[in-house]
């Protein structure tokens, strides 16, 4: 019977209940919306950076995480990985790279690069890059590049042009190669589009000197939860002569940004849930002091002080509830809305270096809800107790003598 | 002997000036009787009622409830006592008013526990028998003055209670309307044998009661005493 009254008493005064429960929903809906596009905007760079060459886990030769040069090496070369990539359960795709520094010049102009050599078709399962390509291809040919359009731009080099790769190779002699520019890409990350050059893994493997050895493998899993699970496998199959990383491992800022995302969300959360505590309070201060003889009635019929708490706190709960969930709803309806992504295309350039894409879509974790509702109800319950305090104190005949 | 006050005084103090509500009353009270505190606006007559309803404390004296002092009781044992062995009925009805009539008067039994089934019975049976059948899913709102102070009366006996203590009850009705619900309270002292005590200014109440206690000035002027029973 209790329950029942709580919920007829909140709706005996509708307009009230309407405002506070409107705040709270558009308060909460704004919250988790909030945090809904942070996590997509944080979801689109781990995409884009993992796609982006970074895969979900990297194997290298020892040392790599120190000093990751040329010199740190798989010496087998692919050989050394393949058995056991290939017989892993829950690899997706696998290949391998050489990676190192150098310069690229064009007749006019000379730029410092990554130089990433990759076997054109494996890396195509690994990584986004062969789709990127916008003209050209993808190291169809030997002695071809793929440069991004800025970095063509910055060359004055076109499609087809000859440039020249220099580079100082495994016994730390300087030397250089001719190469023709054999396709053009354009991706969300800046690094890749500005400073990076791709060739075929054989001629990165000639050009530095060191014959089928490799810098790196790079594993994508088919179900990324089974990241952890795959390395730890990997790792007792391959020894201590190789080093797994996770992307986690060697990207920490983007893991970092989450954690940040999700500390900003609680600042969030924490203001909204402190004006919000005000709002109710307020309201069931209101419905305590203008049914002062009401509840003055019940404590003479003999209702305890501990039920009478219990009502106005209860009152205070279904507030929240109705706020909570109609701002549940609207929070939805807004990712709803947004499902195909927010155009940020004019800030693209700016973001470029954050690898954040030209659209924003909103991503929802289930957490991300149940969250606010456990806070709430902590928050209606709390703001609650003083109201249902002062409302328990209430003397019989001294309530009864209220107008 | 149901109810005994014993040179029970009551003293309000407001921003320093000092008020005797009540000054060394004592009155006795046995069951089945069908009583009135009768006297002028500011005699005492609610004060009175309250403390006798262990809904305030005297200054000093002291009231006694079936045998049990009240003055020795904490604000829980008076809650669980007013539950148990008191009904009150309120000059402005004092209905909830998101229940229905049924509601207001199970609200009592519930808070005593009694099981919704039988709560809900009783409640009907007890609106029967003061006259509002059919009204059960009424809200206050919806009633008139008189069929509220009957809700309200089945409220105070439905969880049968020792006593029913009636703060002006007929205050608020009409003439006729005062009469038939002061009948109804008459028939359900004799042929149920709920005990009641009024406190009242209206000669129709004095004139039902079996007993009226008079005061004047915080003290009591005629017990009554003689003429019930």
């Amino acid at each position: 019977m209790l329950v029942r009254m709580a919920w007829r008493n909140i709706l005996r005064n509708p307009r009230r209940t309407l405002v506070v429960t409107t705040a709270i929903a558009v308060g909460i809906a704004g919250c988790v919306l909030a945090m809904a596009v942070n996590i997509g905007m944080v979801t689109d760079m781990i995409h884009t950076t993992i796609s982006n060459g970074l895969g979900h886990l990297q194997v290298h030769g020892p040392g790599w995480d120190e000093r990751p040069e040329l010199e740190v090496r798989i010496e087998g070369g692919r050989e050394a990985l393949a058995p056991e990539l290939e017989s892993l359960s829950g690899v997706q795709a696998w290949s391998t790279r050489v990676r190192s520094d150098g310069l690229v010049a064009s007749p006019r102009a000379s730029v410092g690069v990554a130089v990433i050599g990759v076997d054109p078709e494996r890396e195509a399962r690994v990584s986004e890059w062969s789709t990127s390509v916008v003209q050209g291809n993808w190291l169809e040919e030997p002695r071809q590049l793929v440069v991004g359009t800025e970095l063509a731009r910055r060359l004055q080099a076109d499609l087809g042009s000859k440039v020249v790769v220099s580079v100082q190779d495994l016994q730390g002699n300087l030397t250089g190669r001719a190469y023709r520019l054999g396709g053009l890409l354009e991706s969300d990350l800046g690094a890749i589009d500005d400073a990076t050059v791709f060739m075929h893994i054989r001629d990165a493997q000639g050009l530095f000197e060191m014959g089928s050895s490799i810098s790196e493998g790079v594993v994508t899993v088919i179900d990324d939860r089974e990241i952890p699970a795959v390395q730890s496998e990997l790792e007792a199959r391959l020894g201590e002569a190789f080093e797994v990383r996770s992307w986690e491992q060697l990207e920490p800022v983007l893991v970092y940004m989450i954690e940040a995302f999700d500390s900003v969300a609680w600042v969030l959360y924490a203001a909204v849930y402190i004006a919000m505590s005000f709002g109710i309070a307020n309201v069931l201060m209101m419905a305590v002091f203008e049914r002062t003889r009401e509840i003055g009635m019940m404590r003479a019929m003999g209702m305890g002080r501990v039920r009478v708490m219990g009502l106005i706190l209860m009152e205070g709960v279904f507030v929240t509830g109705l706020g909570l969930l109609a701002g549940i709803g609207l929070a939805l309806l807004g990712v709803w809305a947004l499902r195909d992504g927010i155009d940020i295309s004019a800030f693209a350039g700016s973001l470029d270096d954050y690898a954040i894409g030209t659209r924003l879509t909103p991503v929802l974790r289930w957490s991300d809800l149940w969250d606010p509702v456990i806070i709430g109800a902590i928050t209606a319950v709390l703001s609650g107790i003083w109201p249902a305090w002062r409302a328990s104190r209430a003397q019989p005949a001294d309530a009864l003598r209220h107008v | 002997m149901i109810l005994q006050a014993v040179e029970v005084t009551k003293v309000y103090e407001t921003r320093g000036v000092t008020t005797h509500a009540l000054d060394g009353v004592s009155l006795q009270m046995d069951e089945g009787e069908f009583s009135a505190i009768a006297g002028p606006s500011g005699s005492g007559k609610t004060t009175l009622l309250n403390l006798l309803g262990a809904l305030d404390t005297p200054t000093s004296g002291n009231v006694l409830l079936d045998g049990e002092e009240l003055t020795t009781l904490d604000s829980a044992a008076l809650a669980g006592l007013r539950l148990h062995k008191l009904g009150f009925v309120f000059q402005s009805y004092n209905l909830i008013p998101v229940l229905s009539a049924c509601e207001n008067v199970e609200f009592v039994m519930d808070l005593q526990g009694v099981e919704a089934g039988e709560r809900k019975q009783r409640a009907r049976e007890v609106l029967e028998r003061v006259g509002l059948s059919g009204l059960e899913d009424k809200r206050p709102p919806e009633m008139s003055g008189g069929q509220q102070q009957r809700v309200a009366v089945a409220r105070a006996i439905a969880s049968r209670p020792r006593l029913v203590l009636a703060d002006e009850p007929t205050a608020n009705l009409d003439s006729d309307t005062a009469k038939r619900l002061l009948e109804l309270m008459a028939e359900l002292n004799q042929v149920e044998g709920i005990t009641f005590l009024f406190s009242t200014h209206d000669p129709l109440v004095m004139e039902a009661a079996q007993r009226v206690v008079r005061l004047r000035d915080g003290r009591v002027v005629d017990d009554g005493a003689g003429n019930h029973g």
